[in-house]
């Protein structure tokens, strides 16, 4: 047994999604490594709820479809659970009435009881089954306590307290693990993918985020406007994400870092101002937390079928560097290192995440790295001696790229124009001037790619097969590389702009197959198209789930 | 700076006759007489001919898309809230494209000045019907006439809460510079709406057509009153010029604690230490 799964599982407005993610804390403070997987409809009452952990004394990556030890807090869990012999399910048997075939290993907690007898409202029935769980699987009932004051309003942390011994009461039967419980990762930290991107952000220096909310995004607006007036951060969520985009790069113009984030049904409504940006040459980060599409699609489902959608986003062409970080570490280096690139290179720069990883809480050890440090590129200083000049503000400095005057500027006077035009800024259209500028604004594609990542090998170098993925595949074949050696992977971290011919040379000798949470695989499909290598099998998933640990594992065992 | 000194250079390419040129005029003088320095102004245009005047300003400017011009501005003033932000858009442009962002800037009240150059007709491109068309009128994308109802602006203006609503004239130049100083001066979003007649594709909408029609509110109509606001807006046949109505309320920078003192952009765009931040994650 390498790891235990867990899950909680109930009606919306249950709690299920506080009551997990606590749980998942309680088990890292007990020293073990944690992955935990919410999953839920896009309604705020009714329908399922569920949230699922994975736990060792290993690292955790991902998640399993299996699961150990389930906590179904009302009937509508097993309906929508497939219950396994095996299964240890925490349940109120007297309410839950099961058919004759259902068949697992019962611990019964009279939770309706308990509620009546103690006269607690119905929310604590979370606390109940938390309590019997943290009895269960051996976690010390003091850090669950903890938790409870940390996250509860102090007048009902005893409430809670006393809701969770009750139901500690009933489980007896300590569930025996031999996992070792490592200290250094009760230091550890449980976050998830938006939270990531968030705290690189503020760490970048971020000004101004703004945007219009839309899941899986919409925790990274919610997570800066709650620290906005601690970092000084301006946070706006505008009438729609045309405004949202637009208004960041006013903000942006006027010389602050600034950053917008959406997933793809706000990213249509964005894509006049992506091209606005790269115009302009307007620094501009952009977060893109992918759902199943097109129009409403999926909500609170997780895909990875907006690669080819950013590569080619609003109309001709243009550079946009597209960062595809595949956990938290690189999720939050990836950000922050964003801001970089777009004011280094004056263009929008994309970091892709999806629900999976967006929502999904991972452990890290920390993201309190030396050695992240600041550039804002080329800056006109100013020239106080002529303050009403015009300044050449689109004239090749170094690289391509030209500099930058913050309006205010002394002597730095141009026109940002969504038009082509001359050096300065005014509306051009000789043939000349357009060639000129668009060799210029391509030139930079040389330099940043000698910036961004060569995709990387994980696992054994002559394993049989060489899986290819991108973003958040990288975590489920983390989870699997634990079981065999019979497969590696390359993953891509960023995909444009890259060096291809590199790229060919890490796929030389390998047989390839590509796995991708889409319908055709964008990302092979973009590899045709850059090396003419093109990659015949392909594993792809497109039912809104991440790849389950034990689909790969089935996959590598019979060959395809 | 002399008004003559925000000439940027550039000819105007505008039709001779065209009302634009006297916007650009009003405002250089505007800018003049205020003393402000074309370095601290950034002037945010839309597209259309009106948006044009970016071109010939001797200030920052910042050519937006159809209709955006507004957000841009919200995220400049808020970036830098020590620079004047002056924005020029048209009526197809602010009123079409761009309607919502207008509510919405109305609603938070930034120290920013919104001219419409109102011609009621799409110029840039050739005349079709605008927002702001009157029924009947035919144009090149309405060839038996507008059926739909022509948008009032500044009733719009009015019932989403603005606090600054103004109408100037191109016909009246040293009115309209006026208006604009006033319109800067104000602290919150200052609107005005200003009568531009295109004499190329709106010949509905001539000089001798407001001239007939224009009056200049003076002194004895209070500007504060909601109900006289409302009145002058809806009046059928005559057209006031002026300050229609005028509250102070909160401008919107002043809410933010984040730029109290100094600018988001002296603020921010530096390393943070984050490990309290992240303190919350153990
Ligand atoms: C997204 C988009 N759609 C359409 C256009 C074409 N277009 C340019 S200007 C304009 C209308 C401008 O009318 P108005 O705002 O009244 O300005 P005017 O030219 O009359 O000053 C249109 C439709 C465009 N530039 N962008
Ligand atoms: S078309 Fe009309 S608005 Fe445009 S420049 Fe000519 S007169 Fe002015």
């Amino acid at each position: 047994m390498t790891v235990l799964t867990w899950k909680i599982g109930g009606p919306a407005g249950f709690g299920i999604m506080s009551a997990g993610p606590m749980f998942a804390k309680a088990l890292k403070r007990s020293g073990y490594s944690v992955q935990g997987y919410p999953e839920y409809p896009s309604i705020i009452r009714g329908g399922y709820n569920c949230y699922h952990i994975t736990f060792s004394n290993e690292s955790v990556f991902s998640v399993y479809k299996r699961c150990d030890i389930l906590v179904a807090l009302d009937k509508v869990v097993f309906d929508n659970e497939d219950i396994t012999e095996n299964m240890t399910v925490i349940a109120d048997f007297d309410s839950i009435k099961l058919s004759e075939d259902i068949v697992c290993k019962k611990i019964h907690i009279p939770i309706k009881n308990i509620l009546k007898e103690n006269d607690f409202p119905d929310i604590v029935k979370n606390s109940i089954a938390l309590g019997a769980s943290a009895k269960l699987l051996g976690v010390d009932e003091n850090i669950v306590f903890k938790l409870f004051e940390e996250s509860f309003p102090a007048k009902v942390v005893n409430m809670n307290i006393e809701a969770a011994k009750k139901g500690m009461q009933y489980c007896e039967n300590v569930i025996q693990n031999n996992f070792k419980p490592d200290d250094k990762v009760k230091d550890y930290l449980v976050m998830t993918g938006n939270e990531a991107i968030a705290t690189g952000a503020i760490k970048a220096g971020v000004g101004f985020y703004s945007t219009y909310p839309m899941t899986p995004a919409s925790s990274i607006l919610h997570y800066l406007a709650g620290v906005a007036e601690k970092y000084g951060i301006i946070v706006k969520h505008t009438e729609d994400e045309i405004a949202g985009i637009i208004m960041a790069i006013g903000a942006s113009y006027a010389g602050v870092r600034a950053m917008t984030g959406t997933s793809g049904g706000g990213l249509s409504l964005m894509t006049e101002g992506v091209g606005l940006a790269a115009m302009i040459e307007t620094p501009l980060v952009i977060a893109l937390s992918q759902r199943p599409g097109p129009a409403t699609g999926m909500p609170t489902w997780t895909e990875q079928s907006d690669l080819k959608f950013v590569m080619n986003i609003s109309q001709d062409e243009f550079v946009r560097i597209v960062l595809t970080p595949g956990d938290l570490k690189e999720l939050f280096v990836m950000t922050f290192e964003a801001f970089n690139l777009a004011d280094k290179y004056q263009v929008p720069v994309f970091v892709l995440t999806d629900k999976f990883l967006s929502e999904s809480h991972f452990c890290v050890d920390n993201l309190e790295y030396d050695g992240l440090e600041i550039d804002r590129g080329y800056i006109f200083e100013g020239d106080e001696s002529k303050p009403m000049d015009f300044f050449p503000r689109y004239k090749e400095f170094k690289n391509g790229v030209a500099m930058r005057v913050n309006p205010g500027t002394p002597g730095g006077l141009f026109k940002a124009p969504g038009n082509e035009h001359d050096d300065f800024g005014f509306v051009a259209t000789d043939s000349k001037t357009r060639i000129k500028n668009q060799e210029r604004r391509f030139r930079k594609e040389n330099y940043i790619k000698d910036e961004l990542p060569l995709p990387k090998l994980y696992g054994n170098e002559n394993a049989e097969i060489t899986f290819v993925c991108w973003g958040s595949t990288k975590l489920p074949l983390m989870e699997a590389l634990k079981f065999t050696e019979k497969f590696n992977f390359i993953h891509f971290s960023a995909v444009n702009p890259i060096n291809w011919e590199d790229v060919k040379n890490i796929f030389k000798g390998k047989k390839l197959v590509a796995i991708e949470t889409n319908f055709t695989g964008q990302l092979a499909s973009i590899i045709a198209e850059k090396t003419g290598i093109v990659i015949e099998d392909k594993f792809l998933k497109y039912d809104g789930r991440p790849f389950f640990v034990e689909e790969i594992l089935d996959f590598v065992e019979r060959g395809r | 700076m002399k008004a003559m000194e925000f000439n940027s250079g550039k000819i105007p390419v505008w039709c001779p006759g065209c009302g634009n040129f006297a916007i650009w005029n009003a405002i250089k003088g505007a800018l003049a007489d205020l003393e402000l320095n074309g370095k601290d102004v950034v002037n945010v245009s839309g597209i259309g001919c009106s948006g044009k005047m970016l071109n010939h300003l001797r200030t920052y400017g910042f050519h937006t898309l159809h209709g955006r011009t507004l957000p841009v501005a919200t995220g400049v003033k808020l970036s830098n809230h020590k620079l004047t932000v002056i924005v020029n858009g048209g009526d197809g442009d602010g009123y079409g494209m761009g309607a919502g962002h207008f509510i919405h800037a109305i609603r938070r009240n930034l120290d920013i000045t919104y001219l419409v150059h109102d011609n009621h007709i799409y110029g840039l491109t050739t005349g079709q019907a605008s927002p702001t068309t009157d029924k009947g009128l035919k144009s090149k994308s309405t060839p038996s006439g507008v059926i739909d109802e022509p948008l009032n602006p500044l009733a719009v203006a009015l019932n989403a809460g603005a606090a600054f609503v103004a109408r100037g004239y191109s016909g009246e130049v040293e009115h309209l510079k006026e208006l604009i100083k006033e319109g800067i001066n104000f602290k919150g979003f200052a609107y005005i709406d200003i009568l531009q007649p295109c004499v190329t594709f709106g010949k509905k909408y001539s000089y001798e057509y407001y001239d007939e029609r224009i009056y200049k509110l003076d002194e004895s109509y209070d500007c504060t009153s909601f109900e006289n606001a409302l009145k002058k807006v809806w009046e059928k046949d005559k057209i006031a010029l002026g300050i229609i109505y005028k509250i102070q309320k909160d401008e919107y920078t002043s809410l933010h604690p984040q730029i109290k003192e100094k600018t988001l952009l002296e603020t921010t765009g530096k390393i943070r230490d984050i490990s309290e931040e992240l303190q919350s994650f153990k």
